[in-house]
């Protein structure tokens, strides 16, 4: 198989998961008890319900309501927003880039702390394994609203950072001055997001570093004369990749659709909130344009996590790709 | 790691993140200042500066007329104008862009003169045509305006003519007790602006969230400059606003507003006890008035008492007839007895400590001492007896089974229901907890359903339920603006929605009493005819309260000349005169 034909192979999967995740998001909240009119409370009268659902096209049957979107979605049109009367892809633009950011510079964090701690850990034991394993634990054990609300609170004491946001409002508007406001706000968010990551990360690479260390291949390096430390980053390190990158396509779906507790908390202007919001209001449309996006980036994920897989271990090619 | 490091680990950081706290804590906080319950303005307002609120959500859309949401609401209370405003703190009604009017003597007919020389932000004239313009678009169908039911009376549309630039003329379909009131509500809008949307139908389309501030315009205090999704709206000074103060002075005072868009109540207090927010939208909850009242006897915020909220939490069984067709409960559970059994099961003092941590006061029915023109004190009470709950239950053929402790009837049914709740409002939780707590002494069981809000209104509506316990919003303190309540037919007639006629005796009375205390024009009379329709719904208990809060809100102590009240916007609801206090010079 070359190049190509994978790529293709890869959006042609792409695709179908979008569909899939927006079909299943679209009916499952059409079928969920309650509707967007519920949402109008008590202040409206039974007659004027009936009147908004069946302007809002929600009087319809289910098939037909899914077909007639489905038609439009297929065309990148995922309809109107109930909440905000406004075109859904619009809202979209608006968020995606913001928890595109939060997520990219939050995985850039828990790679650069995980791995490395990860590596440490699964090296060599005694205290430092100790300590670094002790802290992984505590990480993964903490609750994300928890250790955000903790980060917003340190934030709140040292008058360090923003407490929440994105940008403040006193930035000057130039690029640089945008870049630095940024900034700024970014550590907490990504801190609160990162954080579990990496703990998780450094699981998984301290436990396949230590399995690939046990490998014959490196206790060969080491009777050619290489240091242990030499064998281990060598060749038990690059061995161990594997598992962690197998993993990593998840994480980067999972960073990039958006953390709702993390962006509710620091009052990060992302997708995790809009769909939260779309959700409790049964804003069928935006739900379902949220999970179309939100598989977008899992397919995304996955595809830079095999390219990475193939990178670190050539086997995965399967002979297929060409050389 | 053994169990031991863990173990050791684990103690380590704990006490490392105790001690970081505690030094950041001794290290940060100002010496200590008296505690500052609402105090009021002592001198002249300063001229300037920028205040920071907090909004939990964001706005749906800038159009008023067709949007309900809070946040639309707040947008409107800062850029907007009404030709009459209800005071929040006196609850008076006050001139505003009508600076004055007059009644004819059947009370049905309403002449208002306009203020002379309003201009809208943008500098073109108000006059009475955009009044006539509002009050059409509203009514107009195609429109969908989330303000046309409020603005007809028992279904009738007002009558409104402008006889010249600055005379409105509102003819009340019927008499109509709270009379202008009523306009407190009408948000105007501008018709060289809108216009052509409203004699389009598409009014719901015009001033989305995404309409460029510079194509709007407001008779407001404040002209919404800035809108960054997901994070906050900027306000600046409208200068062609129209008020002044006693001073002669133009208002608004400050410069500048912003509201920071805050979903998270913790991440709220935090930035409001940081100073990064100058005030929060809505009181504080229980649980975080300890932190709150500790802050503010540090003087790090203004800790202000807006008296008693008047939003109890509401308890109602299901009293649909449908429902009870083939239950096997339908003897005794749908009676007033078995409510009042309910009612007697449960210490409200203890309620009110428990559930609201003591900022609460018992109440027996929904209008609370915190309604000050309203509340009636002389209403039949059903205060805690767990004796009298018990006889009450055995007169509905409910006896005690010694082996369960729960009561059943003669067929073995057990005296058990589900109570249906919001998930995630901690107070609502706590509540049900203890109810369930006072009912097992009786020998009731209750099963708590917790539900997010819209499948627990969808189950209402549908009337699938035993029973509900939840809480909303009062949005005016006259009753006769809350007939979709009292009326059998109304929408928020709780414990059984739009009746076409009045499936009881007691709610027929009800009914009647209610139209004929909207209609009366002699507030005497209103008051009595009210004082009879709490005294018939305390009867009958349809709703069961036991405490309504004490409100508290959270202030910088920078900001001046507030005036609080106990409906939501409890500060924002007079947004021209708030002022802060210039930052001290070194």
């Amino acid at each position: 198989m070359t190049i190509g034909h994978y790529l293709l192979r890869r959006l042609a999967f792409a695709l179908l998961l979008v569909l899939l995740v927006s079909s299943a998001a679209f009916l499952l909240t059409r079928l969920a008890p309650g509707d967007f009119t519920i949402e109008q409370g008590l202040t409206i009268t039974a007659e004027e319900r009936a009147r908004l659902a069946a302007d809002l096209g929600l009087d319809r049957p289910l098939a037909v309501q899914y077909g007639a979107w489905l038609g439009r979605a297929v065309r990148l049109d995922f309809g109107p927003s109930f909440l905000y009367s406004r075109p859904v892809a619009d809202l979209l633009g608006e968020r995606a880039a913001n928890t595109a950011v939060l997520a990219l510079a939050a995985l850039i964090v828990a790679t650069v702390l995980g791995v490395p701690a990860g590596v440490l850990s699964g090296r060599r034991a005694g205290a430092t394994r100790r300590v670094v394993r002790g802290v992984s634990l505590l990480l993964l054990s903490v609750p994300p609203l928890v250790s955000s609300l903790v980060l917003v609170w340190i934030a709140a004491r040292t008058g360090w950072l923003p407490l929440g946001g994105m940008t403040s409002l006193a930035s000057d508007g130039s690029w640089s001055g945008w870049v630095a406001d940024l900034a700024r706000h970014l550590p907490l968010p990504v801190l609160a997001l990162a954080l579990p990551v990496a703990a998780t990360l450094e699981r998984l690479q301290s436990q396949a570093l230590a399995e690939a260390s046990r490998e014959p291949f490196v206790a060969a390096a080491v009777a050619r004369g290489l240091s242990w430390d030499r064998a281990v980053a060598a060749h038990a390190w690059p061995a161990s990749l594997r598992a962690v990158l197998s993993v990593y396509g998840l994480i980067i779906g999972a960073l990039f659709s958006g953390s709702f507790i993390v962006e509710v908390v620091t009052a990060w202007p992302g997708l995790g909130r809009l769909m939260y919001d779309a959700l409790r209001a049964r804003d069928l449309y935006l739900v379902a344009g949220c999970a179309a996006t939100g598989a977008a980036f899992l397919a995304v994920g996955t595809l830079v996590s095999d390219l990475l897989l193939r990178w670190a271990d050539p086997r995965l090619g399967g002979g297929g790709v060409s050389r | 790691m053994n169990r031991q490091s863990r173990a050791l680990l684990f103690i380590l950081i704990v006490a490392g993140v105790l001690g970081i706290g505690y030094y950041l804590r001794t290290a940060v906080a100002p010496p200590a200042a008296p505690l500052a319950l609402d105090e009021g303005p002592a001198a002249p307002a300063v001229r300037g500066g920028t205040l920071v609120a907090s909004l939990r959500a964001e706005p749906r859309s800038f159009n008023r007329l067709t949007s309900r949401d809070y946040a639309t609401e707040i947008v409107a209370m800062l850029t907007q104008g009404r030709l009459v405003r209800v005071n929040r703190a006196t609850e008076e009604v006050e001139p505003w862009l009508a600076e004055s009017w007059t009644v004819s003597p059947d009370g049905l007919t309403y002449t208002l003169t306009l203020r002379e020389g309003v201009r809208w932000s943008d500098g073109a004239p108000f006059t009475s045509d955009d009044v006539v313009f509002t009050l059409a678009a509203v009514d107009d169908p195609r429109n969908a305006s989330v303000l046309a039911t409020s603005m007809r009376i028992d279904g009738a549309p007002l009558a409104v003519t402008a006889p010249d630039p600055r005379t409105v003329v509102v003819t009340f379909p019927t008499p109509f007790g709270p009379g202008i009131r009523l306009l407190d509500n009408l948000t105007i809008a501008p018709r060289h602006l809108l216009g052509d949307a409203a004699a389009a139908g598409t009014l719901a389309e015009a001033w989305t969230a995404s309409t460029p501030p510079g194509e709007m315009a407001g008779l407001g205090p404040f002209m919404l400059v800035r809108y960054e999704p997901g994070q906050r709206l900027v306000f600046d000074r409208n200068p062609r606003y129209w008020r002044t103060d006693g001073r002669g002075e133009a208002l608004p005072y400050l410069d500048r507003l912003v509201l920071d868009i805050v979903p998270d109540q913790n991440a709220e207090l935090l930035r409001l006890e940081s100073g990064q927010i100058d005030m929060v939208q809505q009181h504080l909850r229980p649980e975080d008035l300890s932190a709150a009242r500790t802050l503010a006897t540090a003087g790090r915020l203004r800790l202000l008492e807006l008296g008693v909220g008047l939003d109890p939490d509401a308890f109602f069984f299901n009293l649909r007839p449908a429902k009870w067709a083939s239950d096997p409960r339908a003897a005794w559970m749908p009676r007033a007895e078995f409510r009042h059994a309910i009612s007697h099961a449960v210490d409200r003092e203890a309620f009110a400590n428990t559930v609201f941590l003591g900022a609460a006061v018992p109440v027996h029915g929904p209008i609370t001492p915190g309604n000050k023109t309203w509340f009636s004190p002389n209403v039949p009470r059903y205060g805690y007896d767990q004796a009298r709950a018990r006889a009450l239950l055995e007169g509905l053929g409910l006896t005690l089974n010694a082996a369960t402790g729960f009561a059943e009837d003669a067929a073995g049914t057990r005296a058990r229901f589900s109570v249906l709740t919001y998930s995630g409002n901690t107070q609502l939780m706590r509540g049900a907890e203890v109810l369930r707590e006072d009912l097992r002494a009786i020998g009731v069981e209750m099963d708590i359903v917790p539900l997010e809000p819209n499948a627990l209104i969808q189950r209402m509506l549908s009337g699938d339920f035993d029973a509900i316990y939840f809480n909303y919003f009062a949005t005016d303190t006259d009753p006769a603006m809350s007939k979709d309540f009292w009326l059998s037919s109304g929408s928020a007639h709780v414990w059984h929605i739009g009746q076409a006629t009045p499936a009881t005796d007691w709610e027929r009375t009800i009914d009647d009493l209610m139209t004929r205390q909207a209609a009366s024009l002699d507030h005497e009379e209103r008051v009595r005819l009210f004082n009879d329709v709490q005294r018939i719904f305390a009867e009958q208990l349809p709703v069961i309260y036991f405490a309504a809060p004490r409100l508290f809100i959270g202030v910088s102590s920078r900001v001046t000349h507030y005036t609080a009240g106990p409906i939501r916007p409890q500060l924002l609801w007079s947004p021209d005169s708030l002022a802060v206090a210039p930052a001290a010079t070194p």
